[in-house]
């Protein structure tokens, strides 16, 4: 039997995964793919908790579903957004190393 | 074991194998490629969870342009050659490990533990009436103007996505002097 | 009784003349100066003063004048200058009528008022901070009494002949309205301790008088040290002054102290009193304590009156003009401290005998310590200082000796005659130094330069002569009633230590004031068998004496004669003569200030074996000095002296007053200066290093966290999310050991 915690589990390994690639990778595009990974593992999370959700009136309201599709549009143009800065940035600096984008340091 | 939960883990392990493939792989068009999997295998398990909308809205959104962009942006951003050394790890992966390890470990540990959560088996019975469909429900969830919906976030999103568009725009136009 | 409460009149009103000086006339005199004297205007002057600028040539042929700015001149005073004068002067002299109408009318020769109670009249009292019902209670009170009456008579007296004075003294100087400013301050300081009622307000008295002379002995600003005749600078004299003063007040402090914390009040009634806040009361199982408080409340009087170990000053403080050390280092500031111990005497009766002993000891050790020094000084004042350091001495063993019958009798009036004769002593000296200024154009002190004055300065011989016999105890001057009979005194109560030291003391008093007045006045070949005129020796005169030149000396130019002061100094000098003669004969001064106790009887005293044997002492000393000095003759007695290798050191070390201003430079270089400079180092290193230091560590904080910001986002988000698995963490360990 599917229990919440097999989707909960789940949605926590891949969580990590995405943040592992997010702080370890240098390639900015390739950052970008962890954040996803990582708002997928959320996606993933919110639908099962709607799932399993037996408390009426709310299961009828299926708000973990409305909340992944809200995440997704919001990912969407966050990706969008990100990837335009990251060919700015390397059209002034030709690189899309991320730890050589330091110019907020002290 | 019945039907559903062998999907289950065999999307599951397909998906995190993905996912790894994705951080791990030394070429970043094959992590964009392996992200496509990952995209897919989540839709399979979004049909799992009776969210039929969403998974489509997924492979659609995600699967299609998202990963679309992410190629264009790849292509636009060349260095280095691509297939040896164009994703790189940086010194602090193993900080990043151990972040991951515990955070993980600490998140599972937290729902399985915790006295909180109020159901934990359900076969998403009760959640629509039987004759309408996963589409309809969210339609009139996120439309209706009378009984309770989102239309609002919904209004909202669409601002969003207005100001994301513009704002691509504007940061990725070539500066002529 | 109007008399007695309206001599809050006496006690204010010098305060009342230092005012108007200070605000009014000097004022008065600073702004009618004129701006700038042309060259013309200062050859006019020049030439019609009597004071001659001694041009000396510089190293490159130059003219400087030296004395100039040591000792700036005016042409002529200004009115406001000379009102200044007036204004003391005749402020104090009303002062001076009262209190003598106050004396006369208490010891029954005027009838003007009622008796004075024995306990004595409050004339002023003004609650400064009184705390109902608790512990303190400031109150600044002055009373009256025949102890009071007595001094103050003294004081406004011996204040308004020097006063009067310094007209003559002063004259043509620049600081004029300043000097009467200052001594108006001074008296009126001393009379607050006069008049004091309580140990506050004698401290307030006590403090100012510290003050008055600080600023008085220091009144020639610019003058310069003269290290060849071992002269300090007088702003150096000053401050030593002050500071031997304070180190004296500090005793003084801590016995008020004691006495306030165990009786709770200050004032002297009380604490005399049989009350409950009386010593008798609050030390009754402690006596010890109550001796050890009076013991360093007389501490305060070591160093006002100038006593071994803190006397030092007292040599140095001559350094100011003549009139204020006639003043104050010898008829009032320095007998302050005698005048406190005669009003807190009651409290040395009921603490233990070891206090009374203390004080006579310490009287009779200064006496003939001063003494032995005072024999080979040729610096004129610096006799007439260390005189007064050894009468006081004697004040203070009569003090000692006087116990419960005759009280501070006997000290008193010692004080009282001492200062009649020590300040016509100063007046006179004042007078030759004047005179000398004037002949050899140079300040000096020093007797080597003088000699066979007598001839051009008939008045001041006389009256010094006189003078001299008073102090020497010569049968019948007023000194032979007082000094001989505190003498007595100590033989009758077995204190043969004492009188073996009073004895010998009186014998070496009489020698050296009698060789200070032939080697200034006479010398061998004068008339009278040597005792008047005699050979002048002048700048010249130094030259044959066994010394050779003096060091520094450069010769003078423009050598005169000198000459006889004006009358506005010598008719000061003839009142205090007669007072030397006549104070003595006030036989019941002893009942008058301690009731009940025996008064002089002519009869007794010369029929008294003991007087004899004084009279004996002094004329051998009188005769001695006699001898060596007008019959023998100074040159050869130096020879002599010279030439014995014994001798010869003795008048080494007493020369050089033992070298215990050497010591006490010393102790104050390495002790005070050494550890000031640890203390300072402390300063520097640790607390300045602490402030310092805390912000170097702030600084240092700064420039190694701010590598924090590394300005990646990676960099932060493990910030972040190193945060999330730190809690993660902590959650288990929570959840899981802690149930």
């Amino acid at each position: 039997m599917l229990t919440l915690y097999h989707f909960v589990a789940l949605g926590a390994i891949l969580f990590c995964i995405g943040l592992y690639g997010a702080i370890s990778k240098k390639n900015a595009v390739a950052v970008l793919m962890g954040i996803e990974i990582m708002l997928n593992a959320v996606n993933i999370t919110m639908v099962g908790f709607s799932f399993f959700n037996t408390v009426k009136p709310y299961s009828t309201y299926l708000t973990g579903q409305i909340f992944a599709i809200f995440i997704i549009t919001v990912a969407a143009a966050e990706a969008a957004v990100a990837l335009a800065m990251i060919i700015s940035i390397y059209r002034k600096r030709s690189t899309v190393d991320v730890g050589e984008i330091d110019m907020m340091r002290w | 074991m019945d039907l559903a939960t062998l999907l289950f883990w065999i999307i599951a392990v397909t998906l995190v194998g993905a996912a790894l493939m994705v951080v791990l792989l030394r070429s970043v068009v094959h992590s964009a490629l392996a992200l496509i999997v990952v995209f897919g295998m989540a839709a399979g398990i979004y049909l799992l969870l009776n969210a039929e909308f969403i998974a489509i809205v997924q492979i659609l959104i995600y699967a299609g342009a998202v990963t679309i962009l992410i190629l264009f942006a790849l292509m636009l951003t060349r260095t280095t050659n691509i297939n040896r050394d164009s994703n790189p790890t940086n010194r602090l992966w193993w900080v990043a490990f151990i972040i991951c390890l515990l955070v993980g470990a600490g998140t599972i540990l937290a729902v399985t533990i915790s006295p909180h959560a109020v159901a934990v088996n359900g076969n998403g019975g009760g959640q629509i009436p039987a004759n309408i469909s996963n589409v309809v429900r969210i339609g009139q969830l996120l439309y209706s103007p009378s009984s309770y919906s989102y239309v609002l976030p919904f209004e909202i999103a669409s601002l969003v996505l207005l100001v994301a568009i513009v704002g691509a725009i504007v940061i990725g136009r070539e500066e002529d002097q | 009784m109007g008399l007695y409460y309206d001599s809050w009149l006496i006690l204010f009103s010098p305060l009342f003349a230092f005012v108007v000086i200070v605000f009014g006339t000097r004022m008065w005199d600073l702004f009618s100066r004129p701006v700038k004297a042309t060259a013309a205007q200062i050859e006019e002057a020049h030439e019609e003063s009597d004071i001659h600028y001694m041009e000396k040539e510089g190293p490159h042929g130059e003219e400087e004048t030296l004395e100039e700015d040591e000792d700036p001149q005016v042409p002529y005073l200004t009115m406001g200058a000379k009102v200044s004068g007036y204004v003391a002067i005749v402020i104090m002299a009303l002062a001076c009528l009262y209190s003598w109408m106050l004396l006369l009318n208490t010891t029954g020769v005027l009838s003007i008022a009622p008796p004075l109670p024995t306990a004595g009249v409050t004339i002023f009292s003004y609650n400064w901070f009184v705390q109902s019902g608790g512990l303190v209670s400031y109150i600044v009170a002055f009373h009256i009494d025949t102890l009071a009456i007595a001094m103050m008579t003294v004081v406004t007296s011996v204040s308004l002949l020097v006063y009067f004075y310094s007209q003559g003294y002063m004259q043509n100087s620049a600081g004029y309205a300043r000097f009467y400013a200052y001594l108006t301050l001074f008296t009126f300081s001393m009379l607050d301790i006069v008049f004091a009622q309580n140990f506050l307000v004698i401290f307030i008295g006590w403090e100012l008088v510290g003050l008055s002379s600080y600023l008085l002995i220091g009144f020639w600003i610019n003058k310069a040290a003269r290290p060849a005749e071992d002269r300090p600078s007088p702003a150096t004299a000053s401050i030593e002054a002050f500071i031997a003063n304070r180190v004296g007040d500090v005793g003084f402090i801590i016995g008020i102290m004691i006495l306030f914390a165990n009786t709770g009040t200050f004032d002297f009634a009380t604490l005399a009193g049989s009350g409950a806040h009386g010593v008798a009361h609050a030390f009754a199982g402690n006596l010890g304590l109550l001796t050890l408080a009076m013991i360093l409340v007389f501490c305060g009087a070591i160093g006002k009156s100038a006593q071994f170990p803190l006397y030092v000053w007292l040599p140095s403080a001559m350094e100011g003009p003549t009139p204020v050390s006639a003043l104050i280092h010898a008829a009032t500031m320095v007998a302050a401290g005698v005048y406190m111990v005669a009003r807190t005497y009651p409290l040395y009766l009921a603490a233990g005998p070891q206090a009374l002993l203390f004080v006579a000891w310490i009287g009779a050790f200064t006496a003939i310590f001063a003494a032995t020094v005072a024999l080979t000084q040729y610096d004129l004042k610096r006799i007439l200082a260390f005189s007064t350091i050894s009468q006081l001495g004697y004040m203070f063993v009569g003090l000692g000796v006087g116990g419960s019958l005759y009280g501070p009798g006997p000290g008193m009036f010692h004080l009282f005659t001492h200062a009649f004769f020590k300040a016509l002593l100063f007046l006179c000296a004042g007078s030759v130094l004047h005179a000398m200024h004037h002949a050899l154009h140079r300040e000096t002190q020093d007797m080597r330069y003088m000699g066979g004055l007598a001839r051009f300065m008939p008045i001041t011989a006389v009256t010094f002569l006189v003078a001299t016999l008073a102090i020497s105890g010569f049968p019948l001057f007023s000194g032979f009633y007082s000094k001989d009979s505190i003498i007595g005194l100590t033989f009758d109560r077995g204190d043969y230590g004492l009188y073996i030291v009073t004895l010998v003391t009186a014998g070496m008093t009489a020698f050296y004031m009698l060789r200070a007045y032939i080697l200034t006045f006479a010398g061998k070949g004068g008339s009278f068998g040597g005792l008047w005129g005699g050979p002048y020796r002048g700048a010249a005169g130094v030259a044959g004496q066994p010394w050779g030149r003096l060091e520094g000396d450069q010769g003078v130019a423009h050598e005169q004669e000198p000459h006889e002061s004006p009358p506005t100094m010598t008719i000061p000098l003839i009142l205090l003569a007669i007072a030397s003669i006549v104070a003595g004969y006030w036989f019941g001064f002893y009942g008058y200030i301690w009731p009940g106790a025996p008064a002089l009887n002519l009869g007794d005293i010369l029929t008294d074996w003991k007087t004899w044997v004084g009279v004996v002492v002094a004329f051998i000393g009188l005769g001695w000095a006699y001898y060596l000095y007008a019959v023998v003759g100074w040159a050869k007695v130096g020879q002599v002296v010279y030439n014995n290798p014994t001798l010869n050191f003795l008048h080494r070390v007493t020369l050089h007053r033992f070298y215990i201003s050497e010591l006490y430079a010393l102790i104050i270089r390495y002790g005070v200066l050494g550890l000031s400079h640890v203390e300072a180092a402390f300063d520097t290193y640790v607390v300045d290093g602490i402030v310092n230091g805390v912000a170097a560590a702030v600084r240092g904080a700064g420039r190694d966290l701010r590598h924090v910001e590394t300005g990646r986002v990676q960099s932060y988000m493990v910030g972040f999310f190193g945060g999330v698995a730190l809690l993660a963490v902590l959650v288990f360990v929570l959840v899981t050991f802690v149930k």
